[in-house]
């Protein structure tokens, strides 16, 4: 079940087939992305692969020592380019690996392209998806629906996404989705839909309880992407932005420069490995741990090189200390400047703030805050913008509802209605209308009793009170509680025991909140394991574009309340 | 609980977070919590104003307790084991995953195409061996003609009045030409011609593999044989009615096309460049110091270790090898990389770069490897070395003798002690019990030593035990009980014994060596007990400080796990000073504090200096402190439960005052893994004081955010007692020159603890620090004589 491994897995035995020699990686666009999200390149420049080298660039130069390992989705333009580059081979030998299922005619052009016989290999490997962590995939497809319905060609990248992770972990799934969703019910079926035709494909070692595929809708929990976060991986992405584990900090004040841009892999970084769920305040200790350690060595060594054992003992770990002083100047900017916008930002009382939004249901005081923050000139507009956003998800029906009042605080703010009218495409995008569940107030007994008893406890921090719909859903889920009128099976069979292998997949995007929660999950429930996946990884930036996307915004907030039924929802 | 007494929709009631009494309201709630509670938490009651605020406290709350014990909150990642779940770092491994394969479908197109191409090109390959065969030159060009359209049929003119490649119409100024290897008709302008050299090569290069497709009568030799015959006939005769084209070939744009393609081939199969030269022969190299490094270090391992089993010139030869090989890898791959540097024009950009990718690589590779070559002795160490191991020899096979008697004696003692230790029932149960009874009634072995007796050998955790009972007896003065328990120690180690003993047979001679050593160790150590049993009656907490040499003598051995158990005896009895602090003892003998024993025993001076509160009023009496690793442990990443800082320093403490406490293994084990994995980067992740908050200003200076979950650098930074040294422990064992420096250190360090005992006045301690001076003194002495 560990993605980060399914396609390490791949990639290995790519290289391994290929034989010993120097070779050439040709990729393109999209399998860059998901090689390096696996493979660093030191790591792969000791399997003797010294170039990597997209399909569709021109100007390659003809070296025929070289054995060359394609890894290419099977789109259209990938196979025209192999075709060409086939025609005129470049390197001696081609090993062919395609992502994703690929058509007989697309193979029988290709055979008749290789004039020259310079092809050894062709096989499907699916390594189709962004394996971000061990638990955690996404598809870095940003913008998937229109309106409340799939994007065609989206839907299509989607279900050979989804496919192709189910073959990686040799998954043959039942499949539950969201009823509520049109979208989680057309991916269902198209994902089934391949299932069934290449069912010698799915024909797998049939395991006591079949896994289960969840497939869930992001309108139904537009709140959690909207919240600052707290947690190392969380945080860098929600202020930094992570892409595929690259972070740009070009934009950070007095930046070195071989720092303008770091890679975060929990893969090869073990400071990250360990921390990148732990709380803010203990990557703080941390790294002032790392710091020192790091401080420790480094003047000792330089002071204390008389005796041989100690140059001995220095030689032996120059190369671990050379790692470490990497990381540590890497960590060390990065919280930094967290920190700094911690402070800049305010967000520690925004981020107060917008957990009670989330997470409570006083909404005089809510309100107060709010309206309190609008006027905090450290404020920024997109901090502002997200408060009302929570503000009008939550309080979208209550009866004194103010959101025209603190549209209008926007406004005296300066904010610009582009963001403004962001407000209103959120509700639209994920209120109450949409919401096949209810996100706010608990309705079953055990919840009840759960929150009652949190209360009598007091919240362990009020900064990360907010557990994602997610985490009910899944938990839910586990017991064999979720109910089938809300999400249920597609097909008549159902899942009579409790499952053990679950893939979830989120459309619209998951966020890291979301991929901490189900961490936790794996990590406290014995005997089951869970994937999480999403069209994206979201940050409150990118799900705003997301919503943007989709197309429902530009509606003001009064119509969407009163002629806002007419969307395509069921 | 801010969410649930919330006013909003859940009105289970207003418990009081604190006494969980109901009120009514929220306001009666707040004022009970002021009234009430007020006295308890004046910060609370400074924040009550909303419970949101009163979350936020307890948030606090937690955060000062963190703040107290990193040590754990930076082990968080590691406890997962305990909850049941998995983490998904830890799922087990899964299989490759589904794959497909379409190569046979592929092959299946492709030959249908390829056999198409390859009857083609040699076909025209056939037709130019033999459109080449004859002295073109001296021909006649009616007879080049004859034979040029026997070879194959010319299409005939009328059939072709346009070019078909250009389409102009042919006429007497454009006339028709004949491709000579198809037949075809084009213009002039799109006619090709082939030279007979490129013609040659071709066709000589087409032989092997022509001859494999052709039948034998058909090879290029017997045609080119006949040929030539018919061709020398008809010779005189000559006439030239078109140019001649005496070295050249007619043909159209396609043949030509197809050949070149052809010649082609032809060359990249002939052509090695020089980079896969250079890189074959790099790949050789490496190849080469994969199989020779695990050798060599096998080899210099034992050398270090004072054995005979290698020759000195043998590894020195080897390294010399290896070294070698490494400095051919570093020129291969220069060579690599500055290929082609001074060619004009430069090689393409990514020529370029793979030779800096593999140049690159093969650093990475020398960076890696080379650095892990371990040096060797001298001749003069390994002298040393070599005596020093025959000495111990020899001791071992003393104490072997030794340990019969001693055997022999036991057994008598065991007779005559059976009644007293029926009436002991309580103790005798225990002591009777199988081995894999751990730690039951009686004496409660102590958490802080116990808790990391996860020995393997149930022998050993019994060993444990009984040691920390006797411990507990000692400080409780019942010495009948001390005595028996003893007994059944040694037992225990007699058992222990013979099991080694059997080992010792099945094992190697060279196993069997150390395995002697051991037992000399141990015979030592029982010399010592004896010993140490008179003394128990005088001053119980003396023993703490019973210094033995054993340690200086053990330590050669350290990288041999099978040795453990004893030094564990070893230590636990006599508990030595680790003799390896190499800290400048003179300046800070004193500063160990109660609360932090460890202090004393921590890295360089400027270091743990900088970490003592000033405050800390010098206490030598803890110096020679439990286990210097103990709280390494504690910190470590992987110990789970330990408690916060405070707690450790109580256990610590305690365990100073009740010796033997603490457990020698795991200092031993620590020891080992460091020794053998040479990493001093192993993360003390201990809470210590950073100098982060004074240098790195940025993070630091945030004066204006609450003191909430959010900034950890407002965090109080508490002061770590437990600032642990690897660095000096790490390194120099085993070698003679350099344990003579720590047996230096440790005489410094001893008389700096006299010194402070004679300041406060404590005699008796004085007393013993003085005969553990002696004893290092005398054996430094004795090494010294060794040496020279």
């Amino acid at each position: 079940m560990n993605v980060v491994f399914a396609v390490k897995q791949y990639i290995s035995k790519m290289i391994e087939d290929s034989g010993p020699g120097m070779k050439i990686l040709l990729m393109d666009k999209e399998t860059t992305g998901i090689v390096s999200m696996v493979y660093t390149q030191s790591e792969i420049l000791q399997k003797e692969v010294y170039l990597f080298e997209r399909i569709d660039s021109q100007n390659r130069e003809i070296m025929k020592h070289l054995k060359a390992i394609c890894f290419l989705r099977p789109t259209k333009e990938n196979v025209d380019c192999l075709i060409q580059e086939l025609r005129r081979p470049k390197y001696s030998t081609y090993f062919i690996y395609f992502s994703n299922v690929i058509s007989k005619s697309d193979v029988k052009s290709l055979a008749e392209g290789d004039e020259q016989e310079v092809v050894a290999e062709v096989q499907e490997f699916y390594g189709d998806y962004i394996a971000v962590n061990p638990h955690l995939f996404s598809l870095n497809i940003l913008g998937c629906c229109q309106g409340r319905n799939w994007d065609p060609a989206q839907l299509s990248r989607t279900t050979q996404g989804l496919t192709a992770l189910l073959l990686s972990l040799k998954k043959c799934p039942m499949i539950r989705y969201q009823l509520s969703s049109e979208a989680a019910k057309r991916l269902a079926e198209c994902v089934k839909q391949v299932i069934t035709k290449e069912y010698e494909l799915f024909e797998f070692r049939r395991t006591e309880v079949p896994p289960l595929l969840l497939i869930l809708d992001r309108c139904d929990d537009a709140i959690t992407p909207l919240l600052n976060q707290w947690t190392y991986q969380a945080m860098v992405h929600e202020l930094l932005g992570i892409n595929n584990n690259r972070i740009d900090l070009s934009r950070v004040p007095g930046i070195s420069k071989d720092l303008r841009e770091v890679v975060l892999s929990a893969e090869n970084d073990e400071f990250y490995a360990n921390n990148m769920y732990l709380n803010f305040a203990e990557i703080g200790s941390n790294i002032k741990n790392l710091m020192e350690d790091f401080q420790k060595k480094k003047p000792k060594e330089q002071q204390k090189l008389e005796s041989i054992a100690d140059m001995k003992a220095f030689v032996e770990n120059y190369p671990q200390f050379k790692k470490m002083s990497g990381t540590v100047s890497k960590h060390v900017t990065v919280v930094g400047e967290l920190s700094r916008l911690v402070s800049e930002r305010n967000l520690l009382e925004v981020s107060e703030v917008e957990q009670e939004l989330a997470c409570q249901n006083d909404h005089s005081s809510a309100l107060q805050n709010v309206k309190r923050l609008l006027q905090n000139p450290k404020v920024t507009e997109f901090d502002a913008v997200r408060l009302v956003m929570l503000y009008a998800l939550h309080y979208e029906r209550h009866s004194s509802n103010s959101l025209p009042g603190l549209m209008m605080d926007l406004r005296n703010k300066g904010v610009s209605e582009k963001y403004r009218k962001l407000v209103s495409a959120v509700v639209d995008y994920g209120g109450k209308r949409v919401r096949g569940s209810d996100l706010f107030s608990p309705k079953d007994a055990v919840a009840i009793t759960k929150q009652f008893l949190k209360g009598l406890k007091g919240v362990e921090n009020v900064y990360t009170q907010h557990q994602p719909f997610l985490h009910e859903t899944l938990d839910h889920l586990i017991k064999g509680r979720l109910k089938e009128n809300q999400y249920p099976y597609l097909g008549p069979s159902t899942l009579r025991d409790r499952p053990q292998d679950i893939i979830v997949f989120v459309i619209g995007g998951a966020t890291y909140e979301e991929a901490l929660t189900v961490y936790t999950l794996n990590r406290t429930t014995p005997g089951v394991r869970v994937v999480l996946g999403g069209t994206t990884v979201h940050n409150t930036k990118s799900f705003l574009e997301e919503v943007l996307a989709s197309g429902l915004h530009g509606r003001s907030k009064e119509s969407s309340q009163i002629t806002g039924r007419s969307g395509s929802r069921r | 609980m801010a969410s649930l007494d919330d006013p909003g929709e859940v009105r289970e009631g207003f418990l009081c977070p604190l006494c969980l009494k109901d009120l009514q309201s929220f306001y009666q709630l707040q004022s009970h919590y002021e009234e009430e509670h007020s006295g308890e938490d004046r910060d609370v009651k400074g924040h009550i104003k909303s419970l949101v605020q009163k979350a936020k406290k307890a948030k606090n709350r937690l955060l000062k307790r963190e703040g107290d014990d990193r040590a754990e909150s930076g082990t968080q990642g590691y406890e997962s084991f305990n909850y049941g779940g998995v983490d998904p770092y830890m799922w087990e491994p899964q299989e490759l995953g589904a794959v497909r394969s379409h190569l046979s479908d592929f092959k299946k197109h492709r030959a249908a195409r390829i056999d198409h191409y390859v009857v083609e090109v040699n076909k025209l390959i056939i037709r130019l061996e033999k459109l080449t065969a004859f002295d073109r030159t001296n021909a006649e060009s009616a007879k080049i003609r004859a034979i040029e359209k026997s070879v194959v049929p010319w299409v005939s003119d009328q059939d072709v009045p346009f070019c078909p490649d250009c389409g102009s119409k042919f006429s007497i100024r454009n006339r028709r030409h004949h491709c000579r290897l198809c037949g075809s008709i084009m213009c002039k302008k799109c006619m090709e011609l082939i030279s007979l050299s490129l013609a040659n090569k071709l066709t000589s290069a087409s032989k092997d593999s022509l001859s494999t497709h052709t039948s034998p009568s058909q090879s290029p030799n017997s045609v080119r044989g006949s040929r030539r015959g018919s061709i020398s006939s008809v010779s005189s005769v000559s006439s030239v009615l078109d140019e001649k084209d005496d070295d050249r070939i007619r043909c159209c744009t396609h043949c030509k096309d197809t050949l070149l393609k052809r010649e082609q081939q032809i060359d990249e199969k002939e052509h090695t460049p020089d980079i896969v030269k250079l890189y074959e022969k790099l790949q050789l190299c490496m190849e080469k110091v994969d199989q020779k490094a695990p050798e060599y270090i096998r080899m210099a391992t034992s050398l270090n270790a004072g054995e005979t089993t290698y020759s000195l010139e043998h590894a020195n030869d080897l390294r010399v090898e290896v070294q070698k090989v490494y400095e051919l890898i570093d020129t291969l791959s220069k060579k690599i990389l500055t290929l082609g540097l001074n060619r004009d024009p430069p090689p393409h950009p990514h020529t370029l770069r793979l030779q800096r990718m593999v140049r690159y690589s093969a650093t990475l590779f020398v960076q890696e490897k080379l650095l892990g070559l371990m040096s060797l002795p001298t001749k003069d160490q390994f002298e040393e070395l070599k005596t020093k191991r025959k000495q111990e020899l020899e001791k071992k096979r003393l104490q072997e003798r030794k340990a019969a008697l001693e055997s022999q004696r036991r057994l008598e003692e065991k007779q005559s002690g059976l009644a007293p230790r029926a009436a002991n029932g309580e103790v005798a149960s225990l002591r009777r019990g199988p081995p894999s009874l751990q730690k039951a009634e009686g004496w409660l072995p102590l958490s802080g030593g116990q808790g990391h007796s996860e020995d393997s050998d149930p022998l050993l955790q019994q060993i444990h035990n009984i040691t920390s009972f006797i411990s507990q007896a000692q400080a409780a003065g019942r010495t009948d009980e001390m005595r028996t328990l003893q007994e059944n120690l040694r037992q225990l180690q007699d058992e222990y014994d013979q099991q080694q003993t059997e080992k010792a047979i099945e094992l190697s001679r060279r196993q069997a060596e150390e395995e002697a050593l051991q037992r000399e160790q141990l015979q030592m150590l029982q010399e010592r007990e004896w010993e140490r049993e008179k003394e128990q009656f005088q001053a119980v907490s003396l023993h703490t400080r019973t210094q033995s040499l054993d340690f200086q003598e053990v330590r050669p051995f350290q990288l041999d796990p099978g040795r453990e158990p004893h030094t564990l005896l070893t230590h636990t009895l006599h508990r030595g000073v680790p003799p390896a602090q190499s800290r400048a003892a003179p300046k800070t003998p004193s500063p160990s504090s109660a609360g932090e024993p460890m202090r004393a025993w921590c890295g360089p001076p400027a270091l743990s200096q900088e970490f003592l509160p000033p405050s800390s009023a010098p206490q030598p009496t803890e110096v020679p402190a439990p286990n210097p690793f103990e709280e390494e442990d504690l910190s470590s990443p992987t110990e789970e439960g330990a408690g916060s800082p405070p707690a450790a320093e109580a256990s610590v403490r305690l365990s100073a005052q009740i010796p033997r406490e603490y457990n020698p293994f795991e200092e031993e084990e620590e020891e080992d893994e460091e020794t053998v994995v040479g990493n001093p980067f192993v993360t003390p992740d201990g809470s210590a004081p950073n100098p982060f908050d004074e240098e790195d200003e940025s993070p630091s200076q945030r004066p204006s955010s609450p003191p909430g979950l959010g900034n950890p650098f407002e965090e109080p930074a508490c002061t770590n007692p437990f600032e642990v040294d690897n660095d000096n422990d790490s390194g120099p064992e085993g070698e003679g020159p350099i344990e003579e420096e720590l047996l230096l250190q440790q005489i410094d360090n001893i008389k700096a603890y006299i010194f402070d005992a004679k300041q406060c006045g404590r005699l008796d301690e004085v007393q013993v620090l003085t005969e553990n001076l002696r004893e290092l003194r005398r054996t430094l002495a004795k090494q010294q004589g060794d040496l020279d």
